[in-house]
């Protein structure tokens, strides 16, 4: 019997993200950094929805948007699950992350002086090592 | 349950002497969902309450509630409403017990466990009298009064005013995840934009007594944006300035907040001699909070 792992995420007032997409961000980011495993199961909706005090449609929004996007499947009658890593992201989500990862690595770069070529050219070695490997 | 909207009013106006209290309101809310009511003070909410419930006559117009004329209420309609105000008027006198002996004849469908469930989230002991309970334990005792009458509508204005924070928690649990709550819609007001964010399916904004917004409360977020541009001199005249709700000038950096506007605000900004240009989205909190004030939307020129 697979038990519900915790999910220990805060509901920021004041951010200018709805609640259910801070939600979907907190999730994602579990999955993302391994905290959340494939397999593991989700509070249910009242019970997530009763940790942080908001309205369980809210939550109902957020499992549906992770749900779709591949993120969490429903094993009929049991509830949510974290999903097998095999899906994509959509073309959107990949360009976005894209955007946002060059964006951090060009910060970072410009911050410790190294040229473009320079700069270039480690990354080149860095993105060697994917090489072969098929990309997730 | 129907698809009968819980609450419909048509044209509805309720004058003060000289001042519209309500101005020809059309209001219509679904059932099943929680709908929260946001204005300013005077904006005509508690107002649209008491028509409803029948405590005050319109002035012109109608209004029905649970598809029922407001102004025609039978007792047994009057059963399947709930109604929690800020005041958590129950009469002081009285001990708790017999406010309970009293509620449980009134109301044929009395759910006793309901009240039990609610009530123990308060330290209420039945032989107090009202008047010895504190503000959150009234508010608390009132909701579960009004739970137990198994309503179908609940209607709430600004219930968990100056309750402490534990306090109010148990009362947005109750109302939230109480099992009473699976059937029944909850019409709720409060100037607490945290809290409405975290309970409203649908948000409804009234200014002045007239209607000026409804949809989910992140709908209405994502319609309103902070755009931060560094502007040649004063910018822009604010008459000019489309959908503009409220702008501030900062460190020599103009900050507009604008409704509906897409990219071509940025157009806008730049064909005005904008240098950098920044959009920023809002919180609910920031969101409505530029929407009310948008009829202050032009402080003298700096």
């Amino acid at each position: 019997m697979t038990r519900v792992r915790p999910l220990a995420l805060q509901i920021a007032p004041g951010d200018a993200r709805p609640i259910s997409k801070q939600i979907v961000d907190a999730v994602r980011l579990k999955i993302a950094t391994a905290e959340l495993k494939a397999g593991d199961q989700l509070p249910s909706v009242r019970g997530l929805a009763q940790q942080l005090t908001v309205n369980p449609n809210t939550v109902a929004k957020a499992y549906a948007e992770l749900s779709a996007e591949g993120w969490l499947e429903a094993r009929q009658g049991l509830g949510l699950y974290v999903a097998a890593p095999r899906q994509r992201l959509s073309e959107d989500e990949r360009e976005r992350r894209m955007e946002e990862a060059v964006a951090r690595f060009v910060h970072e770069v410009a911050a410790l002086g190294f040229t473009p070529a320079e700069a270039l050219g480690r990354l080149d070695i860095a993105l060697r090592v994917l090489g072969p490997r098929k990309s997730a | 349950m129907t698809d009968t909207p819980v609450i419909d009013t048509r044209q509805l106006v309720v004058r003060y002497s000289d001042k519209l209290a309500i101005d020809h309101l059309d209001l219509r809310l679904e059932p099943g969902s929680v709908h929260a009511i946001v204005g300013a003070n005077g904006a005509g909410k508690s107002t649209l309450f008491r028509v409803l419930l029948g405590f005050q006559k319109p002035s012109l117009g109608s209004a029905s509630i649970l598809g029922c004329d407001s102004q025609s209420l039978s007792p047994a309609d009057r059963g399947r409403i709930g109604f929690v105000n800020e005041e958590h008027t129950l009469p002081p006198w009285m001990a708790v017990r017999d406010v309970l002996h009293m509620q449980r004849r009134h109301y044929a469908r009395w759910n006793q466990a309901a009240y039990d469930e609610v009530s123990g989230h308060y330290n209420i002991v039945p032989k107090q009298k009202v008047g010895q309970l504190s503000r959150g334990e009234r508010a608390g005792l009132n909701l579960a009064l009004a739970l137990a009458q198994s309503p179908e509508l609940l209607i709430l204005d600004e219930p968990t005013l100056g309750l402490d924070v534990v306090a109010k928690r148990a009362f947005l649990e109750s109302m939230l995840y109480s099992q009473e709550r699976e059937n029944c819609t909850v019409v709720y007001c409060s100037h607490q934009m945290d809290e409405v964010e975290r309970v409203a399916d649908n948000l409804v904004i009234m200014e002045r007594g007239a209607l000026r917004h409804v949809s989910p409360p992140e709908e209405f977020c994502a319609r309103v944006a902070c755009w931060i541009a560094e502007m040649p001199f004063r910018g822009p005249d604010p008459a000019l300035i489309p959908g503009l709700l409220r702008t501030h000038r900062i460190d020599g950096l103009h900050h507009y907040l604008v409704f509906d506007q897409g990219d071509s605000f940025a157009a806008f900004l730049r064909e005005h001699g904008a240098r950098s240009i920044e959009r920023m989205p809002v919180g609910l909190d920031s969101a409505i909070n530029g929407f009310l004030s948008r009829h202050h939307a032009m402080p003298k020129a700096a």
